[in-house]
Order: structure tokens, then sequence, then C-alpha cells
């Protein structure tokens, strides 16, 4: 009997870990299955799109409850603009939508988990750039490419840099002056390795400035640490910065954006500053590889439905200071691969370091 | 500000708004007490139901599953020797022992009673203090959190039991669980020996649940098997709150110093209740006459543990409502709470949203009062508990710990990592480590090795910020003292018991 109990418990332990594996096997195949078909897609799906709008569909979609995967911790921007779309969508789709949080490994926990998952479409992946950093760095050794993309619906152009309330710096001249005068002097916070990383490398790249890029954590952690006066300029969404500048705690120096942005029209950017870079922070749905395209094309047709038409969804964005702005499939392949070759290049002396 | 506290009180004394408190605090301390639900799970489940509230009864419900869900736990760290939330992880040394020993009601009065002066002690800071509180956590960068774990880390040799090389071997495991996963920082994966579900690495709640609840099922289990009986039936007397008004005013000191090293605690971001208690306990232990009577069954230790948890909820608000800033996961869902109801979160937040600031720490008030009534009138039936045959009660604590492990992420990974980590737990208690070290270890250690490299970037590697930065120098200087007197302490004890065996020669 006593040698019985811990015989069974390693059993079952055993029994759990091969199952883990089990479930993953498959996934190599799919991979490379998947690379050479999304090429394919990506032309077809514009024929295939006209068939499915005549009401051809043959799938009942969806048929139970949609998981929505967000690999970031619930309160952030991520999961905010999720739960903010699957509200309207479930009313449009008329299936419940539930989000998930699933945090842990700057992302990868969270998309994997989809990359693996059944493609049914019943569960969706809800990401942002922050996948083609991963893709970049080598974090993950998938990309955006293994998934079926089905749209964008919100970008983000308030990515900014911002001082406290009390700082020597006043616009981004200075702050760029002062780095490129005084090399690593200025403390820059980020995350290491993510999106707000490539924006200050393209900065020091366009510029030549050099600055103590210096990790602090998430967008929370970047407030304290720029209201405790740990640090000089930190990178926030506008939406998360904007209490503390009416407040008269922190400064805007400008965002990252061409043209000045209709959300925030007197927010400068750095590119009427003379600093030529510009983001745009981008949030996509991605079904799991092979999940079949009249699917993938119910699913992005209600999301285009509810960004362009549903007054609730629109105003609610324009309240966190995000554009309810859909691109279709493709489009969203486009935005994802210049962003990635953009990225790519910025990121190269990063690599080689690590 | 009293008018706007009276406009709160009116509003929270409507028959929704009470309603719903008393709903939340008791599906908390459900939450709570269950090992392996949590009261991050309980508001993460609760928090969807309140978008269609209004912003003030959704945080009158939210504050009652927090004030719950970490009073809850202290159910079967007592009966069970399980801590019910990691916020109750010292309750087990004594609460359980003082079970044991037939004082289960007493054991249950104190917890109670200091519960709820720790939670009003720091709903009080919050209302009073939060902003001079909230720069003085400001101050609060790499350096001084580096320094500040580097000290809770001494805890270890408070708390290994007998042999201090075992209970740093056990703190090494702990720093090694917690190595596994991506590293900070540059989120390299280590450890994972490419196992992609390793790369998040382990999650606190299945290490807690493996450590404490499946090791201590196990233990049971085997005690059955070996024929040992475990049917003593342990007399409960419950009378009143199970102290006298004497007992009451020995802990007073004990006590003040707890709900202040919770409030502390709570206010450091990412640190948090599940470390405040296990520093509480460690310190009372430090600073008590009679240290050796710690794990026996001593009031002293039930007072530390629930004082300091209780009084973190408060300290963890503090940032969140004077700042926008989320202390600990709790925090954070309530800040994507605030936001999702339209409130802006910051340093405005006093001013735009006073009302429903005012409400919360209303609700909060009345929550503490009600998981106190609730706790007490159902301290009888908890007991009770106890005379469910082990080997039907045990089975379920596990399935309930299975069902728990996978809701932390919902990935079956962490449940099996939980039963992984239990085994480990049970082979090392087999061995006599101590386990108390493993999750000070796995807490602590990712702190340190976080803002080590974040101050190292800030300084360009230099090291002497560390020691230059007062509140980092004051409290490495700390550290180097606690663990001074330690070794002298031992090292005179040693001397004693040589004499003592020379001379019985």
């Amino acid at each position: 009997m006593k040698i019985f109990k811990p015989v069974l418990f390693f059993g079952f332990f055993t029994a759990i870990l091969m199952g883990c594996s089990a479930e993953e096997e498959p996934v190599e195949g799919n991979d490379a299955a998947n690379e050479g078909e999304t090429e394919e897609s990506a032309d077809d799906s514009a024929d295939e799109a006209d068939e499915k709008t005549n009401g051809e569909s043959d799938v009942d979609y969806p048929m139970e409850t949609i998981e929505v995967v967000v690999p970031a911790g619930p309160g952030g921007d991520t999961d905010m603009n999720s739960r903010n779309i699957s509200e309207h969508l479930q009313e449009e789709l008329g299936e419940d939508i539930i989000v998930r949080n699933v945090e842990g490994g700057g992302g990868t926990t969270g998309s994997s988990e989809i990359l693996n998952a059944e493609p049914d479409g019943h569960q969706v992946l809800f990401f942002h750039n922050g996948m083609l950093v991963n893709e970049i760095l080598g974090l993950a050794d998938y990309g955006f490419r293994d998934f079926e993309l089905a749209g964008i619906p919100v970008m983000d152009e308030g990515n900014g840099f911002f001082v406290s309330g009390d700082s020597q710096f006043d616009d981004a001249e200075d702050f760029i002056q002062h780095g490129q005068e005084y090399p690593r002097e200025a403390s820059v916070a980020t995350e290491v390795g993510s999106f707000t990383h490539v924006q200050l490398l393209a900065i020091e790249d366009e510029t030549g400035a050099d600055f103590n890029i210096v990790d602090v954590g998430g967008a929370s952690d970047k407030i304290a640490a720029l209201l405790g006066g740990q640090i000089d300029v930190a990178p926030f969404q506008y939406g998360s910065a904007v209490e503390y500048i009416e407040s008269g705690d922190f400064k805007t120096l400008g965002i990252l954006a061409e043209d000045s942005v209709d959300l925030m029209p007197d927010v400068p950017t750095f590119t009427e500053q003379g600093v030529d870079a510009s983001f745009e922070k981008f949030f996509f749905f991605g079904f799991p590889p092979e999940t079949p395209d009249e699917i993938v094309t119910t699913f992005s047709e209600a999301v285009e439905t509810v960004v362009e038409e549903n007054e609730e969804y629109q105003q609610a964005s324009e309240d966190f200071y995000v554009s309810p702005d859909f691109h279709d499939p493709d489009e969203t392949y486009d935005v994802m691969s210049e962003a990635y070759d953009y990225y790519e290049q910025l990121l190269e002396g990063v690599e080689a370091d690590q | 500000m009293f008018e706007m506290v009276q406009e709160a009180f009116a509003t929270v004394f409507t028959l929704e708004t009470l309603f719903l408190i008393i709903g939340g605090t008791a599906l908390g301390l459900v939450f709570g007490s269950i090992p392996g639900l949590t009261a991050t799970m309980a508001i993460a489940i609760c928090l969807p139901l309140t978008f269609g509230m209004d912003p003030g009864n959704g945080m009158a419900l939210l504050m009652g599953l927090y004030i719950g869900g970490v009073s809850g736990g202290l159910i079967p760290a007592i009966l069970l020797n399980i801590p019910g939330t990691p916020s109750s992880v010292s309750t087990t040394f004594d609460g359980y022992p003082m079970a044991q020993n037939g004082d289960a009601g007493k054991a249950f009065g104190f917890a109670i009673v200091f519960s709820f002066l720790g939670g009003l002690f720091s709903i009080l800071i919050l209302m009073f203090l939060s902003p001079a509180l909230a720069d003085i956590a400001l101050g609060f960068g790499p350096f001084e959190f580096f320094a500040v774990t580097i000290f809770a880390l001494t805890m270890i040799a408070s708390l290994s039991g007998d042999s201090i090389i075992r209970g740093i071997l056990s703190g090494f495991v702990g720093l090694f669980l917690g190595f596994v996963g991506s590293a900070p920082i540059d989120s390299y994966p280590r450890f994972t020996f490419g196992f992609d579900q390793l790369d998040a690495g382990f999650a606190i709640l299945p290490v807690l649940i493996g450590l404490f609840a499946i090791s201590e099922v196990l233990k049971n289990a085997e005690q059955r098997g070996s024929g040992v009986s475990n049917t003593k039936k342990i007399q409960y007397k419950i009378k009143g709150l199970g102290f006298s008004l004497a007992e009451f005013i020995q802990q007073g000191w004990n006590g003040l110093r707890s709900f202040v090293i919770g409030v502390g605690i709570g206010i450091l971001p990412g640190v948090g209740g599940g470390t405040a208690n296990i520093i509480a306990y460690g310190t009372a232990k430090n600073r008590s006459k009679y240290p050796e009577k710690f794990g026996t069954g001593i009031n002293d230790g039930v007072v530390a543990s629930e004082g300091s948890n209780n009084a973190a909820i408060g300290g963890a608000l503090i940032p969140l409502i004077a700042l926008g800033i989320p202390g600990d996961t709790v925090t954070a869902l309530l800040l994507g709470g605030l936001m999702l109801h339209g409130l802006n979160p910051g340093p405005l937040l006093f001013e735009q949203s006073g009302d429903v600031v005012y409400i919360i720490f209303a609700s909060l008030i009345i929550a503490n009062v009600i998981m106190c009534l609730f706790l007490f009138f159902g301290m009888r039936m908890f007991v009770k508990l106890l005379s469910i045959p082990q080997h039907i009660l045990l089975p379920i604590i596990i399935v309930l710990c299975v069902v728990g492990g996978f809701g932390v992420n919902n990935r079956i990974f962490d449940a099996a990592a939980l039963v992984f980590i239990g085994l480990l737990g049970y082979a090392l208690i087999k061995f006599k480590f101590p386990i108390v070290p493993i999750i000070i270890g796995f807490i602590l250690g990712p702190i340190a090795e976080t803002n080590l490299s974040r101050g190292l970037m800030q300084s360009q590697g230099d090291f002497s910020p560390f020691f230059t930065q007062p509140i980092a120098a004051f409290f490495l200087l700390l550290t180097f003292v606690s663990v001074g007197i330690k070794i002298w302490q031992n090292f005179k004890k040693k001397i004693k018991t040589d004499d003592s065996t020379t001379a019985s020669l």
C-alpha cells in the first residue's frame, strides 16, 4: 500500500506531462504546412471574400462561445481594447465572447497557446506590435505569418514621450539636443524588447542622440518611476498619461505620429518637431493556423461592422484615446509586414548585442 | 470631507449596495477559504459583472470580495494547516498547533479580531494619509526595492526551524524555482529545456498550494496508511471571542507593529500581502522575549500574520487611489474596473470622482465589519469541518487545489506544475527541509534580481548607488545587523550547549 501511492502519483504526473507534450507535437507540422499556405491565401482571399458576402458560406459559425485570448494582464490597454470590441462583437456574431488573460513571457505564452489551438474559430488571439518584436528578437519561433489574421479593429496613434512637470525638457527638441550633446545622460524608461523600446531605437537612429535606456517595467511602473523622479523621460500611450498631464505632473514632449491626430489635436508630434519617426500601435485578431477562410471572413466582417457602424464602440474607443480604424485581413498583413521590416532593421543592433 | 463621508455612507446603506457588499464579502470568504482559489480570482470573475452596474455599486461589490478573499484564508490555515491564500501562510505556523491543542476557538478569535482591526487601521490610514504615504512609496526605485527584498530574505533565518543550513538550502530551492522561465529584462528563457510551457515560469499559486496543500495531504495520507490513527477527538470550546481582555491587551504592541508592517509592505508595488504576513511573523518572532515558543501554538503568531495581511489591503490601495498605480494583481484588476467605468484613476481621482472614492472607503469599512460578523458566527460551523473523515475531506481538497491551479491562467500546465511542486515539497519535508524558506525565496528572488538589473541599468553598471541611496543603504545595513545578530545568537547558544554538555560529562 505504502509503495503504491507514490507510484500512482508519479504515473498520474507523467500522464499529465505526456498529455501536454502530445498536444504540442502536431504543431511543428502545422507551422511548416502553413508557411507555404499563407502566401496563397493572401492572393485567394480577395476572390473568396466575394463569394462569402453572397451568403454562400456553408460553415455554421459561430456555434459556441468564442474565447479571445489576451496575452497581457487585466487592466492594461490591450485588455481594455479587447474587452471593448468583444462586448459589441458578441451582439454582431450572436454568441457570447469571453476575454481570457494569459500573461507571461512578453506575450508569448498567450500567443503560442492560440498557435496550438483547435482551428475552429472559437479561440482567437488579440495582440499588438509586441508580436513582431518577439519574433525578431527570437523570443518566439513563430510569427504573425503563422496566424490567420482577421483584421485590425483599432489603432493607437498616441505613442508619446513624457516628462515630469518640472523637467528641464519642454519639447522633443530639448530632449533630442540633450541626447546629442550629453550622450547617455538622460535616462529614458522602457521595457526591454517591447514596442516602446523599438520607438526609442528609432529616435536614436534618426537623430544620432544617445540615451540611457533603462528598463522599469510596464505602463504603471513607468508612471511611478516618472512621478518619483527616478527617470527623466518615459513613453506612454497618450490615453494613460492624460490624467497626469491635466494635473500638471507630466508634460508631453510629443507623440510619434506623422500628422496631428484627430483625437488629440493639440498634442505636438515628433515629426513636426523635426524628428522623422512615426509609429502606430495596432491591435489585431489572429486565428490559429489552418482556420478555414470562411470562419476568418465571417469574423472579420463582424469586426468591420462593429468598428464602422457601432457608435457606442466608437465612442468608448475615443474615450480611451484610440482610433476605431478597421483594416481587413489583407491590409492587416501589409501593415504588419511593413512594420516587421522596419523594426527588424532598427533592432539589428540589439540582436547582435545579445 | 466629513460631508463626503456622510454622503458615501448614505449611498452604501441602500438595500442594493448593502446587498452587493454582503454578497461580495461572503463570496470572497468562500474563495479565500478554499485553497487554490484566491481574492484575485474572485475579483477577476466578478469584474465583468460590475460593468453593468453604476460605478459605486461595482466598487462596493469588488471591495467586499477583496476583504472577504484576503480574510477567508485563515479558516483552512487554522483548521487544516493549509493556507487558503498566499496571505495566510504564516497563520498556519501557530494557528494550526493551537487548533490541535484544542484552542481552535481562541485561534479564530484572535485571527478574526486582528484581521478586523488590521483592516480598519489600514482603511483609516488610506483615508487620511494616502497622498503623503504614496509620495514616500514613489521614492522607492530599483535600489531601494533591491535592498528591502534582501532584508526580507533574511527572514529565512528566523523561519528555518531547527537548522539554518537546511533553511538556507530550502531558500535556494525557492530561488531556483523562481529562475525558471523568461529572465527579467531581456526575457530570454532560462531552465526551460526547450519546453515552451515553462517560458512563463511557475506561477506563485501552484507553487504555494503545491508546497503547503498537496504535501500536507500526502503527509496525512501517509499517516493513515501507516496505521497511525488520525481520529483523535479534539474538543473545541468556543465561548465568546475565545480570549480574555488581558490576553488581548498583551497583543496590543505586537498587533500594532504587524498593522504597520502590513500597510508598509502593502504600499510597495509588486510585493503585497503574500509577503507582509511572513515578514510580520518573522519580526514578531525576532522581537519576542520567547521566540522558541513560536510554532507551538502561540497567540502572537496568529495576531502577527492575520493583523498584517488585512492591513496590507489598505496599503495596496494607497498608490491606486492616490496615484492610479496598482500595487498588486488585485489592485491592477480594480484599476481596470475603475477605467471601464469611465473613472480615470490618477492624481485627479479624488477631485474628479470623489464620490466614488468615498464609496470605496465606506464599502471597505462595512465589508470589514461584515467579514468579522460572518467569521464570528461561522466559526462554530467551520470547526465541524474537522469531523468530516479525512479520507473524504482530503481528496476534495486536492481536487479544489488542482482546479485552482488551473484557474490561475487557465492552463493545464499550471495544474501539473502544482502536482510536481507538491511532490517536491513532500520529498523535502521527508528530508526535514523547512518549506517556508522555499516560498520566501521564490517570491522575493525574482523581485531582487529584477531590481538589481534595473538598478545597474540606471546607474550604467555602477554598484555604488545601492550603498549611497539613503533608503537602500539603511535596509542593507539592517540586513547586515540582523544577520550578524543571528550569527552571534547561534554562536552563543552553541557555547552554552557545549558548556553544558562538557559540564554534564
